[in-house]
């Protein structure tokens, strides 16, 4: 069966933990719920007594009927089950009540902070970490969590009631009692022996199921590549694969989860056996009267009932704990970015200096060998070169999404790890190569850097683009619905959109990593006047395969392999004939008609 | 049989006509399964009524004194071996239950979504992918539980519930019946209202799992812009309200459970039964044996009043989960896959015939017509938003026209098998897609025959891709992240690139393929693609002079309708809106330009 484990491995970050340290934290989960909690013991204590009251009643019941069949004894006992009853059901009420709410703000407390977790990864942790995944351990495997507190909530219960009736047992007949409760520790070791399975099969399980969720993720939202190149089977076969493998896996936890309570109850019956035979010699001898009888045996139901739950537990449990150790294993992956000073931002400059830097997102293949570059503050700088070169990494390292390995990049002078980061962050604008819009308005989007900024400056921003013509284009203007992704507006629009969220954002560095790669040149020339007001007076970046969007940087850098091969203006890369010079000259043989025609006639 | 884009090879087919003839549909795929796991069941009840009844006879013959020991050690034994028994049985009916509740599980999971393949693309666009991920994996879990245990409990509580009963009427007294009777007619009376109080909350539950899994997802996949404006509280708080307002429907489902009548009403059953029976007692109708007894068989009911709650939560909770399933099986989609249409090579004549379409609500595009002959290019033009990629998506009826009709060869797009006609047509999209899969895998995704290395490097190296992917340690065996994260956009183009050369389409539609590209590269490109072109028809978005010059015929596009079309010199001479694109650059260009290359 080999196999069905193929790929079910842990992932980078995951950890194992003791079954202690796990409980531990479970425990502190728990601790801001110890009112509901108290109460809920509280309720399932007294809920006990009262359930182990009303058998004793009854058997009583009949002895003193049998002995002396009055009507008064009859309706005092009638009466007495049911007030009892009453309460016991009142208090289960209260109980399970009172478990949700304690259950509900447990798995709220967990989800929020795997959700946080996963927020405060840095960006390296999501490239290979399939969203599907990831999703999976902070909606589901929480819910797993959530298992082991009603499940603990239970045992409670149970032992309590185990512990009662196991007193009651021993207080009707100590013989038979003691042979009852030697039953016991048969159930335990059956149980131990089912948890490591449990444990084993549980967990994988739940990785199995992050797996299709991966699948279904990817799929569907790739689902429009799938279509253009007629590729459902292909993508299906895969699935078939994948689910057909999720079904081995679940079976093999299925067929461990289904064998506990058939084991147990069969045991169960053993004990039952047992009783029945000493018991009903005891009574045929005189040594115990009916009564007795009836009610030891009905006590042993009550004691074998919540006995194969404490022993099922064990096993149901360690699906919980499975659960915990992946939720707690995101939350306590270490980011590779660490801060190691929380100064405030909010006056930034803007200068930024990598001395010597070293960067590689894999050990394999270095991406910046040896960089170093200063830039004063209110200078704009452009990024040129090949793709692949590097530049989106370099303005990666600046909005601090990835950790280098080598050198010192100083903010106005200080390490960049000496800032608290979103306020760093906030004081820096990227637009990225490929802009992504949350489903919602094209407003909400804009206004997603600065929720609260009012109407007007949305406009405004979005005026400061091409005179927000493109705005008009929309079927509802700012109201326009963006869709999942913005897929419901052409790639230029989203990219417009990115970039008015930028401009209303008016961040210290501004930052644009081929932003407006996908709008048609006449829009494009439109929003120059816009996008060169805003870099006039600030630090700047931009990056740009279309070279006239360039030109005006204070200072060109051309870059290839992660190395600066050329810098200075445009004026002066072109008279120097080098690198520059000839993609200028390539760009230009691209975009200009005359050139176009000069080659043709 | 609704419309849809794709239908696996062998498929089983179920009833959805609603929820629980769907449900049976499944279940009775494996009737084999339903019946003996069913009998395994019901031995298991029969054998679990024999233990009270043995117990009672046994005090029966200890209260009229006649036990001896090898009475009593029959009966002891005679309870030992149906307990075993009862076991095994169990066994085996739990093993069944759940391997129909696995292969349902992965049944529906594998129907839900070959369905989702078969939807149109105007579906996707308005569906989060967060929810689709809950309805197929939670959603569908839910139909697991709701089978086994759900189901199992279910059909555990009915005969637990009536056997008892019966056999009262049957082995002690008729006359004891109507205090067991009226319970369970109120027992019946509150679940109805207990059902009708849990049914809108698990739906709610169910529908709130999904949009709480949405905007997770949305705030995993756009990550980047969440850090980038350190907007990480914003999704906190947006996550918190989802979460919190998932916990409140929990909580209220869990009060609603709490409040569950039967509980009580079965101790009320109790204690009237008691003095019931004891009166009978006192009146000579009844022994005390039988007392014991017919108490012994009322306490039988308390396991299954107990269990009605978590039974029918179970069930009620995956049948809402299947609603939400069910709704994405029957929702209509509009474009058929048309297996019995047209299917031929494709020539590569293309013809808009007075085309409009609308994505929903107004025109995108507006009365386009226009003739692409076999092996043109044929370039678009216009601005942002004026409907260039829109046109090519009903090329290859990703989208359906809304008026007029897109002749391929001749022949109406809606004619065509699906399956001939997008196997003949590939396209570069602007917003690139790559699987979390090797850079092999992703170029040689377009093709269906099983493709060599040296064909998968012959078309990396036309798209200028060899090299940087031989840069990489593992070379084409690299795990790209997901959607090509860990690619620079202009790598992420040319692997695309490379999978449309590699598709070797009669039609190729290139949408703004280089954007993210630099020159010297895409002057490498463009050479390769002139090879690649030939004998081809070609849409080619682009904003690249170069590229617009060198087409056959270039359509203007403006607002959604074609201003003007034909050759370069044609619209030169006289539409003033293309001149309007040239000259603005043109000015632009000259002007920055030093005079030597002006002059070359
Ligand atoms: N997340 C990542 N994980 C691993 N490698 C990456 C990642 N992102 C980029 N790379 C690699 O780093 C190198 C530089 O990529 P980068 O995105 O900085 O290039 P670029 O100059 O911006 O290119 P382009 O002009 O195409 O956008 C490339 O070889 C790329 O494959
Ligand atoms: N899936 C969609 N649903 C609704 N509207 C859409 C959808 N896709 C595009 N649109 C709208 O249709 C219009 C045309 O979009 P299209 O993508 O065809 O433009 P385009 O000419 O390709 O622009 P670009 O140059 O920016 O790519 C736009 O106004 C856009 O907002
Ligand atoms: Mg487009």
């Amino acid at each position: 069966m080999g196999f069905v484990m193929d790929g079910l491995d842990a992932d980078a970050y995951d950890r194992e933990y003791s079954d202690r340290a796990l409980l531990r934290r479970i425990i502190t989960y728990f601790r801001p719920q110890a009112r509901p909690m108290l109460l809920v013991a509280i309720a399932i204590f007294a809920g006990a007594l009262t359930d182990t009251a009303v058998p004793i009643l009854i058997s009583r019941g009949i002895d003193l009927v049998v002995a002396n069949p009055a009507t008064q004894i009859m309706v005092l006992l009638v009466i007495a089950i049911l007030v009892l009853s009453s309460v016991s059901w009142g208090l289960n009420f209260l109980r399970q009540w009172l478990s949700a709410v304690a259950i509900g703000n447990v798995t709220l407390q967990i989800r929020e902070d795997a959700f946080n977790a996963t927020m405060g990864h840095d960006l390296s942790f999501f490239d290979d970490q399939p969203t599907g995944k990831l999703v999976s351990r902070v909606s589901s495997d929480t819910d797993g969590f959530a298992e082991t507190v009603s499940l603990t909530m239970n045992l409670i219960s149970q032992v309590m009631l185990v512990v009662l009736m196991g007193c009651v047992l021993l207080v009707i007949n100590w013989q038979l009692g003691l042979i009852t409760i030697a039953m016991a520790p048969f159930v335990a070791a059956i149980s131990l022996v089912f948890r490591r399975i449990a444990r084993e099969t549980s967990l994988h399980s739940r990785r199995i199921m992050a797996q299709v969720n991966a699948h279904i993720e990817e799929s569907i939202s790739g689902i429009a590549v799938a279509k253009v190149f007629r590729q459902e089977k292909a993508v299906h076969d895969d699935f078939v694969r994948i689910n057909r493998q999720a079904y081995r896996v679940n079976f093999r936890q299925g067929i461990v989860l289904n064998t506990f309570f058939p084991v147990f109850n069969a045991t169960a019956g053993i004990g039952t056996a047992i009783v029945v035979y000493f018991g009903g010699l005891n009574t045929a001898s005189g040594a115990m009267s009916v009564g007795d009888w009836y009610l030891f045996i009905q006590a042993l139901m009550f004691f074998w009932f919540p006995l194969t739950q404490i022993a099922s537990f064990w096993s149901q449990f360690q699906n919980g704990l499975s659960a915990s150790e992946r939720v707690f294993g995101l939350i306590d992956a270490e980011p590779r970015v660490v801060q190691t000073g929380d100064a405030p931002a909010d006056d930034l400059q803007g200068g930024f200096e990598f001395r010597d830097v070293r960067f590689s997102y894999q050990p394999t293949e270095t991406v910046l060998p040896d960089f170093s570059l200063t830039i004063p503050p209110g200078e704009s700088v452009a990024l040129v070169g090949h793709t692949g070169s590097g530049k989106t990494s370099i303005v990666r390292l600046v909005a601090r999404f990835y950790e280098f390995q080598e050198g010192q990049l100083l903010v106005d002078g200080r390490d960049i790890r000496a800032f608290n980061l979103p306020s760093y962050r906030r004081q820096i604008g990227i637009v990225p190569q490929s802009p992504f819009l949350f489903s919602g308005t094209v407003g909400e989007n804009i206004r997603y850097g600065r929720p609260d900024a009012k109407e007007a400056d949305v406009l405004r921003a979005v005026e400061h683009i091409a005179g927000g013509n493109w705005l008009a284009d929309l079927p509802n203007g700012l109201d326009t619905d963006v869709g999942e992704r913005g897929g419901r507006l052409s790639m230029g629009q989203r990219q417009l959109v990115a970039l008015a969220r930028v401009m209303l954002h008016d961040p210290a560095v501004f930052i644009l990593d081929e932003a407006t790669a996908s709008v048609d040149p006449f829009t494009e020339i439109q929003i120059q006047d816009g996008v060169e007001a805003i870099m006039r007076d600030r630090t700047s970046i931009v990056i740009a395969h279309r070279l006239y969007t360039v030109q005006r940087a204070d200072r060109i850098l051309v870059l290839d392999s992660g190395r600066i091969l050329e810098e200075g203006t445009h004026e002066m890369l072109l008279a120097a004939g080098g690198h520059y010079a000839e993609l200028y000259d390539t760009y230009f043989r691209h975009q200009s008609l005359e050139y176009v025609e000069s080659v043709i006639h | 049989m609704n419309n849809r884009e794709f239908t696996p090879e062998s498929e089983y087919t179920y009833d959805r006509s609603s929820v629980w003839r769907w449900l049976v549909s499944h279940a009775m795929r494996y009737p084999m399964h339903v019946v003996v796991g069913t009998l395994f069941r019901a031995g298991v009840v029969v054998a679990a009524v024999q233990v009270p009844k043995l117990m009672g006879d046994a005090f029966d013959a200890v209260a009229q004194a006649n036990a001896e020991a090898s009475v009593l050690l029959g009966f002891g034994l005679a309870i030992l071996g149906i307990s075993v028994l009862r076991g095994a049985l169990q066994l085996l009916a739990n093993y069944t239950a759940e391997i129909v509740a696995l292969r349902m599980e992965r049944d529906v999971r594998d129907e839900l979504y070959v369905n989702l393949l078969g939807k149109s693309q105007t579906y996707h666009g308005q569906q989060r992918v967060g929810d689709i991920m809950a309805r197929a994996t939670n959603d569908v879990k839910q139909l697991n539980y709701m089978v086994n245990p759900g189901l199992l409990l279910l059909s555990e509580w009915l005969v637990n519930m009536v056997a008892p009963i019966a056999a009262i009427g049957i082995f002690l007294s008729v006359d004891l019946l109507p205090i067991p009777v009226l319970f369970l007619i109120l027992f019946l009376i509150a679940l109805r209202g207990y059902l009708r109080r849990l049914t809108p909350v698990a739906g709610a539950l169910r529908a709130q799992f999904g949009a709480l899994n949405a905007t997770l997802t949305e705030s995993i996949a756009g990550i980047e812009v969440v850090k980038s404006n350190a907007q990480e509280e914003q999704e906190h708080n947006r996550f918190r309200v989802k979460a919190e307002d998932y916990r409140d429907l929990f909580v209220k489902q869990g009060k609603i459970q709490a409040l569950y009548l039967p509980l009580l009403m079965f101790s009320f059953c109790l204690a009237l039964g008691l003095a019931h029976s004891l009166y009978l007692y006192t009146n000579g109708a009844l022994t005390i044996g039988q007392v014991i007894t017919f108490m012994g068989f009322l306490a039988m009911l308390r396991f299954p009043t107990f269990v009605s709650i978590f039974a029918f939560s179970l069930v009620k909770l995956g049948t809402a989960g299947a609603e939400r399933i069910l709704a994405i099986l029957n929702a209509e989609t509009e474009i058929d896959e048309n297996r019995a249409g047209i299917e031929q090579r494709i020539e590569g004549e293309v013809v808009f015939d007075n085309v409009s379409f609308a994505y929903h609500g107004a025109n995108t595009l507006k009365n386009i017509s226009f003739q692409a002959k076999p092996g043109e290019t044929i370039a678009i033009v216009g601005q942002t938003g004026s409907g260039k990629s829109t046109l090519t998506r009903l090329i290859n009826r990703i989208y359906e026209v809304s008026d007029g009709r897109v002749l391929i060869d001749g022949v109406d797009v809606r004619v065509w098998s699906m399956e001939s006609l997008r196997s003949q047509i590939a396209t570069i999209d602007q917003d690139v897609f790559l699987f979390s899969r090797t850079l092999a895998e992703n170029i040689a995704f377009g093709v269906r025959r099983p493709v060599n290395r040296e064909e998968i490097e012959a078309v990396a190296k036309q798209a200028q891709a060899h090299d940087f992917i031989m840069s990489f340690k593992d070379g084409y065996d690299t795990v790209v992240g997901e959607r090509g994260v860990t690619l620079s956009g202009g790598q992420r183009q040319r692997i695309a690139i490379a999978r449309a050369f590699l598709a070797d389409p009669r039609i190729l539609v290139l949408d703004d393929s280089t954007s993210a590209i630099d020159s010297a590269t895409e002057d490498q490109i463009q050479r390769a693609l002139r090879n690649i072109l030939h004998g081809r028809t070609t849409f080619l978005i682009t904003h690249r002079l170069s590229q617009i010059r060198w087409a056959d015929r270039i359509l203007v596009l403006r607002g959604g309708e074609l201003e003007d079309q034909g050759t370069h010199d044609e619209l030169m001479a006289r539409s003033p809106a293309y001149r309007n694109i040239f000259a603005h650059r043109d000015e632009r260009y000259t002007a920055a330009l030093p005079a030597t290359l002006v002059g070359e």
